[in-house]
């Protein structure tokens, strides 16, 4: 215990003399001020859409309710399918698709009008019902068909897959 | 002569070294069985130890009688100052090394602690509710049993040994360019694709060369948006047409959103501000780093949509109030993913998809 101790001593004197000096940086003052995170202050703002729903968010607006006249609700990219909001004109008369059929140019001439497109598609079905036998031929090739696209699905798809 | 003094010095110093200095034997615990063995008697060591125990009290009897800390509270009429009973985190950080250490940020004592959630937003709740099931439903890949995936090529190519220089060489890239993807791992319960951060940046040229104002406002109007005080930035390059030099000029200005901020700015772009930016198709399906991050520009004139800005509008400088660029970093790693968790709630894409 006793030769240990010298030992030792030689050890830290050693490693002290090694120490680098080598200066990382070259001014450290070894204190760092923790600056309080700023937080602005925020309010509770009930928005109403177009459509009459509701829902609040915090805002730093002080206004308490915010009706909006445009939203998700009644614009044609999130409503791809509605016919309100197609801008379609109302031609019940038939005047204006008249007057496209006599002095239509290039790009309006003939445009398929949409009452027009539903008074085919109705004709079509007309000719179907007629026909009971064939329909009933062709419902029985769609369930087919269905079947089919079931039993196939996801095998395109693993072969992808398999391709990546 | 001057060897017998040499002598006499070393005779002198040399037992100095081998005496056992009393502070060592006191810091070293350890205990052999032959230190026992060759320290049979107790030597003088243990006579610099104390007799007494340091349990035993040398305080006299009437000051441990008088000492009565719940009478004396009680007897107290007024309440402590604050600063009596609770902590207060020191306001500098003095480095790892130091005996007084602030709390970290997560304790409410710390100077750095930001309290909240507060709310729960409406696109998290219905990320919660809706997307993040159908996204993994959408994402599922059947494998029936016994399929076993394709071996995949290692990622970094290894070098043929044509050459000896080619020994210790670190492994090539992949083929066809350096840009090392990011893995896309199977979509499971646990890494479904959500939205992690929101960046607002604005990059305003006029405060090159015009007065700072520009920045201010800029300033003003996306934490106006965001909820979130912004960081300026220098220029990185240098632009000759708008005298921007690297390092000097402060012209740009940045707000990163997470957790509740990052949904109700989400929330209110998506609802309140896209569908009323004039001929606005949607997001380019070009956009995005190819790592799941996407980023769209709003003009000075979409910026004007906000609620928060359209309700003061007149506070700002007229054509000061800035355009910015949006990141949305989600931790989907492909922009296919991305995109597919974004168009779920809510945000438009056109043109052609790259991904």
């Amino acid at each position: 215990m006793s030769l240990s101790t010298p030992l030792r001593r030689t050890a830290a004197t050693t490693a002290r003399v090694q120490t680098s000096t080598t200066f990382i940086c070259s001014q450290c003052r070894h204190a760092t001020l923790l600056r309080r995170p700023k937080r602005p202050y925020q309010f509770t703002q009930l928005i109403t859409m177009t459509d009459g729903s509701t829902f609040t968010h915090r805002t730093s607006s002080p206004v308490p309710i915010y009706r909006t006249t445009r939203d998700t609700r009644n614009t044609l990219l999130w409503n791809p399918s509605s016919n309100k909001l197609k801008n379609v004109e109302e031609d019940e008369a038939g005047r204006l698709a008249a007057f496209r059929a006599k002095f239509g140019r290039s790009w309006d001439a003939n445009t398929p009008v949409e009452g027009e497109a539903d008074a085919k598609a109705s004709e079509s079905a007309e000719s179907k019902k007629a026909a009971a036998a064939a329909e009933a031929a062709a419902a029985q090739e769609e369930d087919d068909n269905l079947l089919d696209l079931i039993s196939s699905f996801g095998q395109d798809d693993q072969h992808g897959s398999k391709k990546n | 002569m001057a060897a017998s003094e040499t002598s006499r010095y070393l005779a002198r110093s040399l037992p100095r070294t081998l005496v056992p200095s009393s502070r060592h034997q006191a810091l070293c615990w350890r205990r052999n069985a032959s230190d026992q063995a060759s320290s049979k008697a107790p030597s003088a060591d243990l006579s610099d130890l104390e007799s007494t125990s340091s349990l035993t009290t040398t305080a006299s009897q009437d000051v441990i009688k008088s000492f009565q800390p719940i009478e004396r509270s009680r007897a107290r009429k007024t309440q402590l100052p604050r600063s009596r009973y609770q902590f207060r985190s020191p306001k500098y950080d003095r480095g790892p090394l130091h005996p007084h250490r602030p709390p970290p940020p997560s304790d409410p004592s710390s100077r750095l602690y930001v309290p909240g959630p507060f709310s729960l937003p409406r696109v998290e709740q219905t990320y919660q509710s809706t997307v993040a099931s159908d996204i993994l439903t959408l994402l599922y890949v059947h494998n029936p049993p016994g399929f076993k995936p394709p071996v995949k090529a290692p990622r970094l190519r290894s070098w043929d040994d044509s050459s000896p220089y080619h020994k210790n060489r670190p492994l090539r890239g992949p083929r066809g360019g350096d840009v090392l993807r990011l893995l896309r791992h199977p979509i499971t319960f646990n890494n479904i694709p959500k939205l992690e951060r929101i960046t607002l940046h604005s990059y305003v040229k006029q405060a090159a060369w015009e007065h700072s104002g520009w920045l201010h406002v800029a300033g003003m109007a996306i934490q106006a948006i965001s909820n979130v005080r912004v960081e300026t930035f220098k220029s990185k390059t240098s632009v000759a047409q708008w005298h921007i030099s690297p390092g000097r000029d402060t012209v740009a200005v940045k707000a990163e959103l997470r957790g509740e901020n990052m949904h109700h700015f989400f929330g209110k772009l998506v609802d309140l501000v896209m569908p009323r930016i004039k001929d606005w198709e949607g997001i380019k399906g070009s956009s995005g780093d190819s790592s799941g991050n996407i980023t769209f520009g709003l003009e000075s004139e979409d910026m004007a949509l906000f609620p928060e800005i359209e309700v003061n509008y007149d506070m700002y400088p007229p054509k000061m109030i800035p355009g910015c660029h949006i990141t949305l970093h989600t931790s989907a790693t492909t922009d296919k993913d991305a995109r597919m968790l974004l168009s779920a709630l809510g945000v438009p894409f056109h043109g052609k998809l790259v991904n």
